[in-house]
C-alpha cells in the first residue's frame, strides 16, 4: 500500500511539472489512475486501467508489471504468471537486473503459491541476499520449509525475523519450525512474540478502519479525534499508517505530527521519511520536503518514487544542479517514463542556454 | 465473522476420474416436509437469526434405523404457529413419521445445537440442546419419550445465555458422560447495535447485522457428570476458564493426540480456535496455537464456524477439517503426531474454492473407495448484500471434494448428483446411513426451508465396514472411542463423536469405505484406555463390539 502510495504521488506531481507528449500522456495517465486505484485497494479497477495503458503500448514494462501485481492479488495467477514471464523477457533483453530481482520476487511467491517449492526455492534465494521487499525471507522460509528442509527455513524466517521483526507471521512460522524442531523454549518466545505481534496488529486495523471511515464522513476536525486513537507516541509502524492515513484523505497538515515523530522512533524507517517527504512536497513545502527525501533516497537509492520525488523537490527549489543528477538517476531506474524525461531535457537545456 | 479477502487458486486440471457416490435430494419424498424456521424469511436484522442450528442423526429407540431429530428457531416477533425442533423416526421404507409430539419433545425457541449420548449409561440415547437464551437436557425415557430433566440436572443457568456447540465428553474416564458446552457471545435483541450502526455491521458497503466482532465474548463451560443424573459446573476447577474468551461455534471431543484421553475442540468465530489439551488428572491446557489448531498456516485467526473430525490420508491419525468465512478457505490440518497439525489447505487443492460462507463439514468416505472425501454446506449470513452484490447471494451450494489419494482433493462441482450444485442458506449437517444400504447418507439444515436428506446411490463396487461399538466399562454410546481400521496399505482412523459439523451429531456407527479390500482389521481404543483387536473382519457388514465381549452381532444389510 505505501509502495503504491508513494508511486502514485510521484505521478500525479510529475503529471503537473511536465508537458505532457500526446502518445505517452493517454498511457501515464492510465497507469497514475492505476497506481491510485492500487493505493485505494481497487484492484480490478487498477487492472482494467493498466490493460488500456498496454492497449496503447504493449511494450510498456511498468504498465505490465502493475498489471501482473494487480493479478495477484485478484487471485489470477497463472495470468499473472504470464505477465510478469513477459515482463522478463523485456527486462532481461535490456539488463535490467534490478526489475529482474522484483520479477524473481513474485513469480517466487507465484510458485509457492502453486506448491511448486523448488522453484520458489530457486527464484526467492536468488534474490534473499539483495531483496526486493523485505519480506522474502519469510516466503523463502515458508518455501524452504515446505519442501521439508526445515534447517534451510528456520534460517531465512529467523533472517526475517530482523528484517521485519512485527510481522506476525513471521514470529508463528518461526515457533512452528522450533517447535517441529523440539526447540520448545525457542518455540514459546516465538509464539510469545506472535501473540504481541498479532493483537497490535489487529488493533492497528480496527483503529485504521475506524479512522479512515471518519475520514471519509466528517470534516477532518471531527475525524481528528477518531484518528488520533492511532496515535501512540511510541509506536513508528502505527504513527506512519496514521500519517498516510490523512495523506490518503488529503489532510496533510495532520499527516505531518505523526510522520515526524515516527522518523524520531525509527530513523531507519523508510516509510516514514518517504511519507513525510510526500506530505511536504504536497504542502508545497519544498524546503522541508527535502530533508526527509534525501533520508528516504539514501535508506533506498534505487526506490525510484523517492527519487524522482526528490528531483522534482529540487527542482521547484530552484536547485537545477542537484535536481539534474538526481533526475538522471530517477531516469536510470526508470527509463520509460516520459515525464522525467521531459523534465530532464528542459534542465539540459536551460544548462546549455547558460 | 470476517472475510480476510483471500482469492481462490486457479483449479487444475480435472482428474477424469469417475466419482461413483450420486446424491438426490429425497427430503420431501421421505416426510421432511416442514420448514426450519430462524427469523424473518428475507432479512437477518440480527446475528442469533443467521445462525441457524444443527441437525442429528439418531437411533433413539434402538431399532438398528437411523432417526432424525431437527432442532428449529423462532421469529423475534414472537411464536410462529407449529415451529418447533421435530423428531422423525424412521419407518424403514425411506420414510418417516413425525414424532415429536408423542415423544414430549414439543419446544419452540432459538436452539442452536444439539449432541446426543447416554449420558445415565441405561441404553438409550438422550439429548442435550444449545440455545440463547437457554439449554435444554432431554432424558430418553426408553418408551419412545423424552423427559425434560434440565433443571434437576443443574443444567439451567441464571440469566441469558447463547449456548452453541456441545458435546458429551468422558474427559475424566470414569464411564460417565460429561458435558461441554461452547457459548458464542452475549446476545440481547435490545442492547444489539442496529443494522449497520458500525463498521462491523458492514459488509461490502451494505448495512448487516452486528458481529461478532465489537460484541463481548464468551467462555465456555465444563459439566461433570456425577452419576445420580445431576451435574456440576468444574469449568474453572478444570482449567477451561483460564482460556481467553472466543466467539466459541461448534465443539467436538475426541482424542487427537493419541495418548487415551479426549481434547476438546472448538471451532471460534473471528478468534482463534481453542484446543483444549487433556492432561489425564481431570484439567485441561489451552493449547490451540502449540498444537496449530487455533489459526491458519500465517497465523490468522479465521471465522470458524464446523468441525470434521476424520483420518484423510489414511495414516491412523485423526485430522481436523474447519470452516470459514467467504473469501477465506476452509482449513485442513493434518496430524503429524506428538499432538501437532499442520495447515495443508493450499496443498490438498482445497484453495481453489472461497467463495462461500462454509458451515456444517465431514471428512467421510462418500463413494467407498477407501479414501476420506470432504463434504461442507454453505449459506450466506447476509441475505441483504445480493441485492447490491450478486456474486455474494444467499443461497449457494454444496461443496463436495473428493479424495485423490497422496493428500491431494479434486472438487465436484456437478459430478456428484443434482443435490450437490443445488443452492440454500444451510448450517447444520450430518452423516448416516439412514436407509442402510452401505454408503453414507446426509442430512442438512436449510434456514426458512425443510431440511435436505441427500440420498447416496452409490455404485462402484466399493465395500465398506460398518462399527457399532457398545461402551460397558465405557460409557454406553462409547463416545470418545477411536477405531483404527487396517484394509490394503491404509491405516484410517476414526472416531466416535457427540457432535461434529456445526452444532450437529452424526451416525455413532462408524463408517469404512474399503476399496477393493474385502477384509479389515481393526484396533479399538475404548473410552476408558483399553484396547481391542479385530482381525480380517469380513467386509460389506454391520458389526456391533460390545466392550470386552467383542463381536456381539453381525447385520448385512438387505440390497
Amino acid at each position: 500500500m505505501r509502495r503504491a502510495s508513494a508511486a502514485a504521488a510521484v505521478m500525479l506531481v510529475l503529471a503537473g511539472l511536465c508537458l505532457a507528449q500526446a502518445p505517452r500522456a493517454g498511457v501515464e495517465a492510465h497507469i497514475g489512475r492505476g497506481v491510485k486505484l492500487m493505493q485505494d485497494h481497487l484492484f480490478e479497477a487498477a487492472a482494467n486501467e493498466f490493460e488500456k495503458a498496454l492497449a496503447l503500448d504493449p511494450a510498456e514494462p511498468r504498465a505490465r508489471f502493475q498489471y501482473a501485481v494487480c493479478l495477484i492479488t485478484l487471485g489470477r495467477n497463472d495470468e499473472a504468471r504470464r505477465q510478469f514471464e513477459r515482463v522478463r523477457k523485456q527486462a532481461a533483453e535490456s539488463h535490467e537486473s534490478r526489475e529482474l530481482r522484483y520479477i524473481a520476487y513474485y513469480l517466487g511467491r507465484l510458485d509457492l503459491l502453486a506448491s511448486d517449492y523448488a522453484s520458489a526455492i530457486k527464484k526467492l534465494g536468488s534474490v534473499a541476499e539483495n531483496p526486493p521487499y523485505p519480506d522474502t525471507a519469510f516466503y523463502l522460509g515458508v518455501a524452504c520449509i515446505s519442501a521439508g528442509d526445515l534447517a534451510s527455513g528456520t534460517k531465512w524466517l529467523e533472517r526475517a525475523a530482523k528484517l521485519t521483526p512485527r510481522d506476525y507471521r513471521v514470529h508463528y512460522r518461526l515457533a512452528r519450525a522450533y517447535s517441529s524442531a523440539g526447540r520448545e523454549q525457542e518455540a514459546d518466545r516465538e509464539y510469545g512474540l506472535y501473540t504481541q505481534f498479532q493483537n497490535e496488529h489487529k488493533n492497528t486495523e480496527k483503529d485504521a478502519r475506524a479512522c479512515a471511515d471518519a475520514l471519509r464522513t466528517q470534516p477532518v476536525a471531527a475525524a481528528h479525534e477518531v484518528c488520533y486513537h492511532m496515535f501512540d507516541p511510541n509506536e513508528p509502524e502505527k504513527l506512519t499508517l496514521l500519517g498516510q492515513l490523512f495523506g490518503d484523505a488529503g489532510a496533510f497538515t495532520e499527516a505531518l505530527d505523526p510522520l515526524k515523530r515516527a522518523t524520531q522512533l525509527d530513523p531507519n524507517s523508510f516509510d516514514a521519511w518517504h511519507n513525510l517527504g510526500v506530505t511536504y512536497f504536497r504542502l508545497q513545502r519544498y524546503g522541508e520536503a527535502r530533508a526527509p527525501l534525501e533520508k528516504a533516497v539514501a535508506l533506498r537509492p534505487e526506490f525510484y518514487g523517492s527519487v524522482v520525488l526528490l528531483g522534482a523537490t529540487l527542482y521547484m527549489l530552484g536547485d537545477d544542479d542537484d535536481a539534474l543528477p538526481v533526475l538522471e538517476h530517477a531516469h536510470r531506474l526508470n527509463p520509460a517514463d516520459a515525464q522525467t524525461a521531459a523534465v530532464l531535457e528542459k534542465l539540459r537545456a536551460g544548462r546549455q542556454k547558460k | 465473522m470476517a472475510s480476510r479477502g483471500v482469492k481462490p487458486l486457479p483449479r487444475g486440471k480435472p482428474s477424469g476420474l469417475p466419482f461413483h457416490a450420486h446424491f438426490t435430494d429425497v427430503a420431501a419424498r421421505a416426510g421432511l416436509r416442514a420448514p426450519v424456521i430462524y427469523g424473518p424469511p428475507d432479512r437477518m436484522d440480527y446475528i442469533l437469526e443467521s445462525m441457524g442450528c444443527g441437525v442429528a442423526f439418531l437411533d433413539y429407540d434402538n431399532d438398528g434405523w437411523l432417526d432424525i431429530f431437527l432442532l428449529s428457531g423462532t421469529r423475534r416477533e414472537g411464536p410462529v404457529e407449529g415451529v418447533t425442533n421435530r423428531l422423525y423416526k424412521n419407518n424403514r421404507d425411506g420414510t418417516f413419521t413425525d414424532v415429536t409430539e408423542k415423544a414430549g419433545l414439543v419446544r419452540q425457541g432459538w436452539a442452536c445445537g444439539v449432541t446426543v449420548g447416554d449420558y445415565n449409561n441405561d441404553g438409550f440415547e438422550d439429548l442435550f440442546l444449545t440455545g440463547w437464551p437457554q439449554n435444554v437436557l432431554y432424558r430418553n425415557n426408553g418408551d419412545g419419550t423424552f423427559t425434560d430433566v434440565t433443571k434437576a440436572a443443574g443444567l439451567s443457568h441464571t440469566g441469558n445465555r447463547w449456548g452453541t456447540g456441545c458435546t458429551w465428553v468422558d474427559y475424566d474416564r470414569d464411564g460417565r458422560l460429561d458435558l461441554f458446552v461452547a457459548n458464542y457471545l452475549v446476545f440481547d435483541f435490545d442492547r444489539i447495535p442496529p443494522t449497520g450502526k458500525n463498521p462491523s455491521c458492514n459488509f461490502k458497503g451494505v448495512p448487516v447485522n452486528c458481529g461478532p466482532r465489537g460484541l463481548a465474548a464468551e467462555r465456555p463451560i465444563l459439566y461433570h457428570n456425577n452419576g445420580d443424573g445431576t451435574f456440576t459446573d468444574v469449568t474453572d476447577r478444570a482449567g477451561i476458564s483460564a482460556a481467553a474468551p472466543g466467539f466459541g461455534l461448534t465443539a467436538v471431543a475426541a482424542d487427537l493426540d493419541g495418548d487415551g484421553w479426549q481434547e476438546i475442540y472448538v471451532a471460534c468465530d473471528s478468534t482463534p480456535s481453542l484446543l483444549f489439551h487433556n492432561r489425564g488428572n481431570g484439567t485441561f491446557t489451552e493449547e490451540g496455537l502449540q498444537t496449530g489448531l487455533a489459526v491458519n498456516e500465517d497465523g490468522s485467526e479465521q471465522a470458524g464456524m464446523g468441525i470434521a473430525i476424520g483420518d484423510f490420508d489414511t495414516d491412523g491419525r485423526l485430522d481436523v477439517l474447519k470452516t470459514h468465512f467467504t473469501e477465506d478457505t476452509v482449513a485442513l490440518y493434518r496430524n503429524v503426531g506428538r499432538g501437532g497439525f499442520e495447515d495443508v489447505t493450499r496443498r490438498a487443492g482445497l484453495a481453489v474454492e472461497t467463495r462461500y460462507v462454509s458451515w456444517g463439514a465431514g471428512i467421510t468416505d462418500l463413494d467407498n473407495d477407501g479414501r476420506p472425501d470432504l463434504f461442507w454446506v454453505t449459506g450466506s449470513v447476509f441475505p441483504e448484500v445480493e441485492r447490491k452484490h450478486p456474486e455474494f447471494p444467499h443461497k449457494t451450494p454444496r461443496v463436495l471434494f473428493r479424495n485423490l489419494g497422496e493428500g491431494k482433493f479434486e472438487e465436484l462441482l456437478d459430478a456428484a448428483g443434482p443435490a450437490i450444485a443445488e443452492a440454500h442458506a444451510s448450517r447444520g449437517v450430518a452423516f448416516g446411513d439412514f436407509d442402510n444400504d452401505g454408503d453414507v447418507d446426509i442430512l442438512i439444515m436449510n434456514i426458512n426451508e425443510p431440511p435436505s436428506l441427500l440420498r447416496n446411490d452409490l455404485n462402484g463396487g466399493g465395500h465398506w465396514l460398518k462399527v457399532k461399538l457398545v461402551g460397558t466399562e465405557s460409557n454406553f454410546s462409547a463416545i470418545g472411542a477411536v477405531v483404527v481400521a487396517g484394509y490394503g496399505n491404509r491405516r484410517q482412523s476414526q472416531a466416535v463423536l457427540a457432535s461434529s459439523g456445526y452444532l450437529s451429531c452424526s451416525d455413532k456407527r462408524l463408517h469404512f469405505g474399503l476399496g477393493t479390500a474385502s477384509a479389515a482389521d481393526l484396533e479399538i481404543q475404548w473410552p476408558n484406555g483399553a484396547r481391542e483387536t479385530l482381525k480380517g473382519v469380513a467386509a460389506d457388514q454391520l458389526i456391533t463390539v460390545k466392550e470386552g465381549a467383542g463381536v456381539i452381532a453381525r447385520t448385512r444389510f438387505k440390497p
